[in-house]
């Protein structure tokens, strides 16, 4: 015998758990509110590129769930809600909810985010705690230069990331930081664009980079072999650095340098026809003798 | 003043690579020594010649040409050739059949069979003076089509050279302007493809790093006949003396007031901006590109609206590749007759390819359309290095696919490679021995993807890990029935599904190795073997006692502590061990080390 179901419950909070709580509190016959602080549902898993540990698709997990929770006839979505007062004891409680205006007609929005995009104040949806940078005086003497060329620019940021990166070699973040308040562009937009791109690095490199190519012309005379070669003899990984920063492993696809393939650059040197057994006497060439920069250090010493 | 004789020294990337800027401070002390500077001058060329065989150098008018020039050479060779007329037959080419020295650049067969239009100033000019581009018919068309020709006539003449995009999808470039210049809105913008991020390929840096001013014309023509302004020359930062030389450029023609406002009187003006990129493959494709400049993630986006629609700030833009924009040129200047006499039926002019892999003549090489590969190969390639057997050569990069020996005599054309399962692509030509494994070949395109893929859409990204993981178990040895089936139902469901072209061709190299490869991959799953001895886990290394001499090098340089012997003794290599780094293969001088398959069944 089915017992009658009675009565209405409130979920508290629209990320993943409240979702799924609604869900099959909805499915089993319950009328739910699902109040929510943010202005969407979703939360955090919303933002996942994978979940642990199956690395499954976070959003191909959560977007059906999302459409279904915002089309079930037993829940009513409470957005930009927080609860005031809960009054009450276990079957019967009584919740004041303060809606927060939305000032977009809910029944119109197609929610194709133009409006977001055009907005000219930023970070009004979700306000960031303001983070103070601080910079030396010697960090603020560059940084001051790379302001002033790319503020109000169009199109500004890649520029100016390389030109951070030709100062420190690496993207600091401190000054990622700096530059997204100066420029007045999302920290968000810029970590992304900073993380895209292979050129870029948030991690100090070693004084020594060295890139294996691994080009088709390169992999095809033995490129993997060098780079397995380099990470025996370095004791690290390709994409990582020495203990002592002497010495960092990065691959590259093509120099474009592949009528000397095999090609391994280490900092601006770049050494063609290479051959793993080399391996121990490049390290050992740039280990002991301060060398100068430049391509026109060439492959003298190490060339076979 | 003129000088008796000119020396074009090759300074591309390579060659200063291999030392080429010390042989020109070399060559110009010996110079200084015999009293010379009045009668030989150096000039630096870009590009000029076989790119293996550097640091390179040519005598001019004698055309001779010297090869793997050291140091130490060049004493000799100033005084035998320059003082006393004597060319010095040790440093020249070998013809690897006859093994005779060939004195002339243009007897070598590597050469010969070029047509140069793209490539017209290859080691002729110094890049970095723009009078000798100009006294090599530099700016002639600009100044023709600002003078006599309107825009329209412009387009029509390059709708009529049946010029099609070099960049890889063989759009007609005349069309493409033509969609341009009927599209309201203003400004427009040029944009020149130099991202070039086919691993294998370096056609469009030798061209920059050659004849800048080329690509800089065909854009100001370019934008001249859309009725643009501005231009942007997106350049990949892996391409430093390629970024130099053309800002040097940039800064040459504006003096000479042939970029800039109101050029040549004629009251047009083209501003053009060189923009780095910083290293991601997905940024070649064109909205991608275009949103990299903006500074937005640069993920690529549904067409329409198509570029010279709404391009780059939401303008009507027009984006070509820079092999595309350097023959618009040579096409004002000859006409559009010449150039569609050259070719194929559906594909006109030249094309530049750079020939790399296992193959003797690795460089530049520019031919006309419908040249077959067996002519590539053998005659311009020189053939396959230490005797090995040819086995396939890969067209078109990571979107592209394998063309077998049984396909040699296809003609180079859109068309027909399409058919044979490759792309034209940007025309990086890979050719591959007997020892690579194909599907070790096909896995690393798909490592390449896989990572180069921007995420945006579910069935690039995750499928080019499915076929990835699926690939990765066939080389452990760990195939099933069944996985070559999948292989392909995935491939062509990757294909149909992903937005840009990145996805949409992806899964050429794997369709394209099964196509013409399919025993290879049977014999792995099936057999558990790897028919060339590459994949890890399907070999294991041994030494022939009969052949091992008993030297010790292996035994020294072997990095897992494998092989144990005594000197002058056969060694032998415990499996256990063995990381099948290959070291002791490479080290070994008797050729003692041979591989076997791990699994015998
Ligand atoms: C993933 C991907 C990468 C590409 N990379 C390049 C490139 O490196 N260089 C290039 O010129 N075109 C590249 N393209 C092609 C461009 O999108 C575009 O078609 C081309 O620049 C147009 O110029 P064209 O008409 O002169 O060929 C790429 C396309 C895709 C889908
Ligand atoms: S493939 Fe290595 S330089 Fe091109």
């Amino acid at each position: 015998m089915e017992e009658k179901i009675r009565g209405s419950v409130l979920v508290v909070g629209g990320g993943i758990a409240g979702i799924q709580a609604a869900l099959d509190l909805a499915d089993s016959g319950f009328k739910v509110y699902l109040a929510e602080k943010g202005p969407s549902i979703g939360g955090v898993m919303a933002q996942l590129d994978k979940t642990f540990p199956t690395n499954d698709c976070a959003m191909c997990i959560l977007a059906p769930k999302l459409v279904s929770t915002g089309r079930h006839p037993n829940i009513k979505l409470i957005t930009n809600a927080e609860i005031e007062e809960l009054t009450g004891k276990a079957g019967n409680f009584t919740v004041s909810v303060k809606k927060n205006p939305r000032y977009v007609d809910e029944s119109k929005c197609t929610g194709c985010g133009l409006c977001v995009e055009n907005c000219p104040v930023r970070k009004a949806i979700y306000p960031v705690e303001k983070v103070e940078v601080k910079l030396g005086p010697q960090d603020l003497e560059r940084m001051k230069k790379i302001i002033t060329e790319y503020k109000n620019k169009e199109g500004a940021l890649l520029p100016a990331l390389h030109d951070i990166n030709i100062g420190y070699s690496y993207l600091p973040e401190n000054i990622l930081r700096y530059i997204s308040e100066e420029l007045d562009l999302p920290l968000s937009l810029v970590y992304q664009i900073a993380t895209f791109y292979n050129a870029f690095s948030l991690k100090p490199k070693g004084k020594y980079t060295i890139n294996v190519c691994m080009g088709t012309a390169c992999y095809v005379k033995g490129g993997n072999r060098i780079v397995e070669s380099f990470e025996r003899a370095l004791g690290i990984k390709v994409g990582n650095t020495t203990e002592d920063l002497m010495f960092g492993l990065e691959t590259i696809s093509c120099f474009g340098c592949c009528g000397q393939a095999p090609v391994v650059v280490v900092n601006e040197d770049l050494y063609g026809h290479f051959r793993a057994t080399k391996v121990p006497q490049l390290i050992k060439s740039y280990s002991e003798t301060p060398k100068k920069a430049g391509m026109e250090v060439g492959n003298a010493e190490v060339k076979g | 003043m003129a000088y008796r004789t000119n020396l074009m020294l090759c300074t591309c990337t390579m060659c200063v690579s291999v030392g080429a800027l010390k042989i020109k401070r070399k060559i110009e002390e010996e110079i200084k020594r015999h009293n010379l500077e009045d009668e030989i001058q150096i000039i630096p060329v870009g590009s000029s010649w076989l790119c293996t065989r550097g640091p390179t150098l040519i005598v001019q008018p004698d055309d001779v040409v010297y090869q793997f020039l050291k140091e130490d050479d060049i004493p000799h060779l100033v005084e035998e050739h320059l003082l006393k007329g004597r060319p010095v037959k040790s440093l020249m080419y070998i013809h690897p059949e006859t093994l005779h020295p060939i004195e002339k650049l243009h007897q070598i067969p590597f050469y010969r069979q070029q047509r140069l239009i793209t490539l017209r100033n290859r080691g002729m000019i110094d890049p970095d003076k723009i009078e000798e581009c100009i006294a090599r018919d530099g700016y002639k068309a600009l100044a023709k089509v600002l003078k006599s020709m309107t825009p329209e006539e412009v387009i029509q003449e390059i709708k009529d050279s049946g010029l099609r995009g070099r960049g890889g999808a063989g759009f007609p470039t005349g069309r493409k302007w033509e969609v341009c210049r009927a599209v309201k809105g203003s400004p427009k913008y040029v944009v020149c493809n130099a991202d070039e991020g086919d691993p294998g390929a370096f056609m469009d840096r030798s061209i920059i790093e050659a004849d800048p001013h080329a690509v800089l014309e065909g854009m100001a023509i370019g934008a001249y006949a859309i009725g643009a302004s501005e231009g942007y020359i997106y350049i990949r930062i892996e391409y430093p003396l390629a970024i130099k030389r053309l800002e040097r450029a940039i800064l040459e023609a504006r003096d000479y007031g042939l970029l800039g406002e109101n050029i040549l009187g004629a009251g047009f003006s083209f501003e053009a901006h060189v923009f780095k990129g910083a290293g991601a493959f997905v940024c070649g494709e064109e909205t991608s590109l275009l949103a990299s400049i903006e500074s937005k993630p640069p993920e690529p986006r549904t067409r329409p609206p198509y570029p010279a629609q709404s391009g780059l700030w939401e303008k009507p833009t027009n984006i070509n590749n820079v092999e595309t924009w350097a023959n618009v040129a040579a096409i004002i200047n000859q006409g559009a007759k010449w150039f569609s006499e050259i070719g194929t039926e559906t594909s006109k002019g030249t094309k530049v390819f750079s020939l790399a892999g296992n193959i003797n003549n690795a460089g530049l090489v520019e031919v006309p359309m419908g040249i077959t590969l067996r002519e590539m190969v053998y005659d311009i390639g020189g053939g396959i290095p230490n005797g090995k057997k040819f086995k396939a050569v890969q067209i078109g990069g990571p979107s592209g696919g394998v063309v077998p020996d049984s396909l040699l005599d296809l003609p180079i054309d859109y068309e027909r490679l399409q058919e044979a399962g490759a792309i034209m692509g940007s025309g990086g030509m890979v050719v591959v021995d007997e020892d690579t494994c194909m599907v070790d070949f096909a896995k690393y395109f798909l490592i390449f993807t896989n990572d180069e893929s921007c995420g945006k859409c579910t069935s690039c990204r995750e499928g080019s890990a499915a076929m990835l993981e699926i690939l990765t178990r066939i080389t452990e040895g760990k195939g099933e029935e069944g996985d070559i089936e999948f292989l392909e139902e995935l491939g062509e469901a990757v294909k149909e599904a992903s937005q840009c072209g990145l996805g949409q061709t992806l899964s050429n190299p794997v369709l394209s190795a099964l196509m013409h490869f399919r025993d290879e991959f049977e014999a792995h799953i099936k057999y558990k073997k790897c028919p060339a001895f590459v994949c890890k886990d399907l070999i294991t290394y041994s030494i022939d006692p009969d052949k091992c001499t008993g030297c010790g090098l292996c035994l020294k340089q072997c990095p897992a502590d494998a092989i144990t012997g005594k000197l002058k003794k056969p060694h032998q290599i415990d499996d256990s061990n063995c990381i099948k780094c290959g070291v002791c293969r490479d080290s070994c001088k008797a050729k003692a080390v041979i591989l076997k398959d791990r699994f015998d069944k």
